[in-house]
């Protein structure tokens, strides 16, 4: 806690000599959200849904928060939306404090994970609701309507009742009406979990033609890695109301540095490893491979390996001797299963380049070889 | 076949509820309505005659012809525009209150929706006594406004519609806060956060999402508030003073002091045909509300 204090001091001193310096608009011009030192309790303390999130996001950039169910994403969206206010930190949107500003002040807007679609308004009125409370013109309104019924593909539904919607219908009104006063910031909390597969990549295509088009910031909240990985241009891993790794989808998926980012992401092979001299690991008596290691570390530790990455070879051609388990077929992929030692196993992916047919059967004797820069050293 | 007899049959005790305690009284009054009077009270039970309805509209004048007799409509013109302040009063003291409990956290909630019951556990006569002692000359509304020097004349609001009025609101307010307090906490919470999320503020808020989607309560209420004030003769009666004569005090009298079954049959058969005609009224609209948007 003293950390965060001290982190939030100076912060705010070197703001403020940047302010001494800078034209206040440019210092902020490529900020779009600074949250500092965040927490936020529940339940009287019982409860911590925020421990202590620091994030600046850019203007303009796709940001994602993925973390498992309950880690804190929609509380750290509602701090920003002001629905809930923090117990600790502050919150600063395009250099502007938000601390005491009620929701209705802050020119961020939302698309709620559960649609909250208005059930006694039509779809155009759901869209045109934040135009009118700005007091657009009549006429002005009417065209963005119309605009956004296009954007969202609800063309000849204006006059129905959310009642008369598909849950996905839902959701397209959710997000037609939060994008329709082009706030500076969209907050979305899975906005696309509700649409089928081919609607969803038409949304997350027109998302992101949104975003380079109309220049708003985007903070997106998913359960789906692969949005995560396809759109964002950062991307937040939480858990347990932390952020454990903040980063490009390549920096996430590459290199993790947390053994939760490694096992949340994509499939990892993670085994425990002692080290024997810098770079190089023993993960079984008398098996040594070589790691790219980051930073100083201490002797013993876990390596990860991304499965596609590990070279499946007849017996001999690589270090590490085992045999075929399992073999899963997955469509594009085959996924084999091979058993190094009782009880360690590795999952090798392999692309299913001439056909179907695997290349190993079960219990077939094969070696294994990990490319050096393909295997990360985690920390705890 | 037999899913049909079962169904019948297990609608019997129901519908034998409905047809003795409503059907057969409601049939019966239609019937007396349209006997003649007896000479000492009570009916006639073989003479039949429209009398009683022709009395609510015309008098006999002396040359026996049939004038037009207002005094009866003026009653019921000022009985329902009684009911009608009396809901809609109610509804503005109400709905706030309903909106504050709702929005109170849940073990406060029960709480509160126990103090609005606790005035039924008294008698309505009771209440009405202690109304009269809180209202009269001399009492403590009375004493409080002369010592304040708002007044020096008596206040003299017992016996007049004011107090009456007083006494319909605080009778009914519970019907009036019950049904909105439903609405209102069936509400979702996240729609009002949307649209101050929208950049709504709190008086549109207000009247753009929690009131249109409370209007189901707020139309229960009122119906629940001005249908039995229609008919309400011990608050007239008492608080005012039976000055200004209502429905429900004149329905009261036929059967009393008037000894007029039929009259008070026929006065009592408009009323309810009234109140019927408005709430068929209420839900065509709601209908024709609901097919356009279908
Ligand atoms: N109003 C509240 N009262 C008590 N606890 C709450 C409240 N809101 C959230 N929490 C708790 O805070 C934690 C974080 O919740 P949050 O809704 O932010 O999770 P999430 O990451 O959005 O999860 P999901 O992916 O399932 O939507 C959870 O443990 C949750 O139970
Ligand atoms: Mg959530």
């Amino acid at each position: 806690m003293a950390r965060v204090a001290t982190n939030e001091g100076a912060r705010e001193q070197g703001s403020s000599t940047l302010h001494a310096e800078v034209p206040p608009a440019q210092a902020q011009s490529n900020i779009a959200v600074d949250c500092i030192g965040l927490a936020k309790r529940f339940a009287g303390g019982s409860v911590v849904a925020l421990d202590g999130v620091s994030l600046t996001i850019r203007s303009n950039e796709f940001f994602t928060l993925l973390g498992p169910s309950g880690c804190g994403k929609t509380t750290l969206l509602r701090l920003i939306a002001g629905f809930e206010t923090q117990d600790e930190g502050s919150i600063l949107v395009q250099g502007q404090k938000l601390d005491g500003l009620p929701p209705f002040r802050r020119p961020v807007n939302t698309v709620f994970q559960s649609y909250a679609v208005f059930p006694h308004m039509s779809v155009e009125d759901n869209i045109a609701f934040g135009l009118r409370m700005q007091r657009r013109p009549r006429s002005e309104i009417a065209s963005r309507v119309k605009e956004m019924l296009a954007l969202v593909r609800l063309g000849g539904l204006e006059k129905r009742k959310p009642a008369q919607l598909s849950g996905g219908q839902q959701q397209r009104v959710a997000l037609a009406r939060a994008l329709a006063t082009e706030p500076r910031v969209l907050l979305l909390d899975e906005p696309l979990s509700a649409l089928d597969q081919k609607l969803r990549a038409g949304m997350q295509l027109e998302l992101k033609r949104l975003q380079n088009e109309v220049g708003i910031t985007f903070i997106f909240v998913t359960h789906d890695q692969h949005e995560a990985l396809t759109m964002s241009d950062r991307i937040a891993v939480m858990n347990a109301g932390r952020i454990l790794q903040l980063g490009t989808p390549e920096e996430i998926y590459e290199r993790p540095t947390a053994r939760f980012v490694a096992d949340f992401i994509g499939d990892t092979n993670l085994i425990e490893a002692r080290r024997v001299s810098p770079g190089r690991f023993r993960i079984l008596s008398g098996v040594e491979v070589e790691a790219d290691e980051a930073g100083t570390i201490g002797d013993d530790v876990t390596l990860a390996v991304r499965p596609e990455r590990v070279i499946l070879g007849a017996p001999g051609q690589g270090p590490l001797a085992g045999a075929v388990d399992q073999i899963v077929y997955e469509g594009t992929d085959t996924t084999y299963h091979v058993r190094l030692a009782p009880g360690v196993r590795f999952r090798v992916c392999e692309q299913n380049r001439g056909g179907a047919r695997p290349r190993f059967r079960q219990g077939d004797a094969v070696s294994l070889s990990l490319p050096a820069d393909a295997v990360r050293v985690l920390v705890e | 076949m037999s899913n049909v007899r079962q169904r019948a049959g297990l609608l019997t005790p129901a519908m034998a509820v409905i047809g003795v305690l409503l059907v057969l009284p409601l049939g019966l009054m239609a019937f007396v309505s349209t006997l003649e009077r007896g000479r000492d009270g009570g009916v006639i039970w073989s003479r039949h005659t429209l009398d009683a309805y022709v009395q609510f509209l015309f008098e006999r004048d002396l040359m026996d012809n049939l004038v037009l007799n207002t005094d009866y409509l003026q009653i019921f013109a000022r009985s329902i525009g009684l009911a009608t302040t009396t809901a809609v009063l109610t509804l503005v003291i109400a709905f706030p209150i309903a909106l504050w409990m709702a929005f109170q956290p849940p073990q406060r909630r029960t709480f509160l929706l126990f103090v609005v019951t606790v005035p039924f556990w008294t008698n309505l006569l009771v209440r009405n006594y202690a109304w009269i002692l809180l209202l009269r000359n001399g009492g403590v509304f009375d004493r409080l406004a002369q010592s304040t020097g708002l007044t020096h004349e008596p206040l003299n609001v017992l016996y007049s519609p004011l107090a009456t009025g007083i006494g319909l609101v605080y009778s009914f307010l519970p019907f009036m806060i019950l049904p909105i307090y439903v609405s209102l906490e069936k509400l979702d919470r996240r729609l009002i956060e949307a649209a101050f999320d929208l950049g709504a503020n709190r008086w549109h808020a207000l009247t753009r999402i929690i009131l249109p989607l409370s209007m189901p309560g707020i139309v229960g209420g009122f119906i629940l508030v001005f249908v039995p004030c229609l008919g309400a003769f011990v608050t007239p009666a008492l608080l005012g003073g039976g000055k200004s004569l209502m429905i429900g005090s004149l329905i009261q009298q036929q059967f009393g002091q008037s000894r007029n079954w039929p009259f008070g049959a026929a006065l009592a058969f408009v009323l309810l045909a009234l109140i019927v005609f408005a709430l068929v009224l209420h839900g065509l609209r709601y209908r024709r509300l609901a097919g356009r948007l279908t």
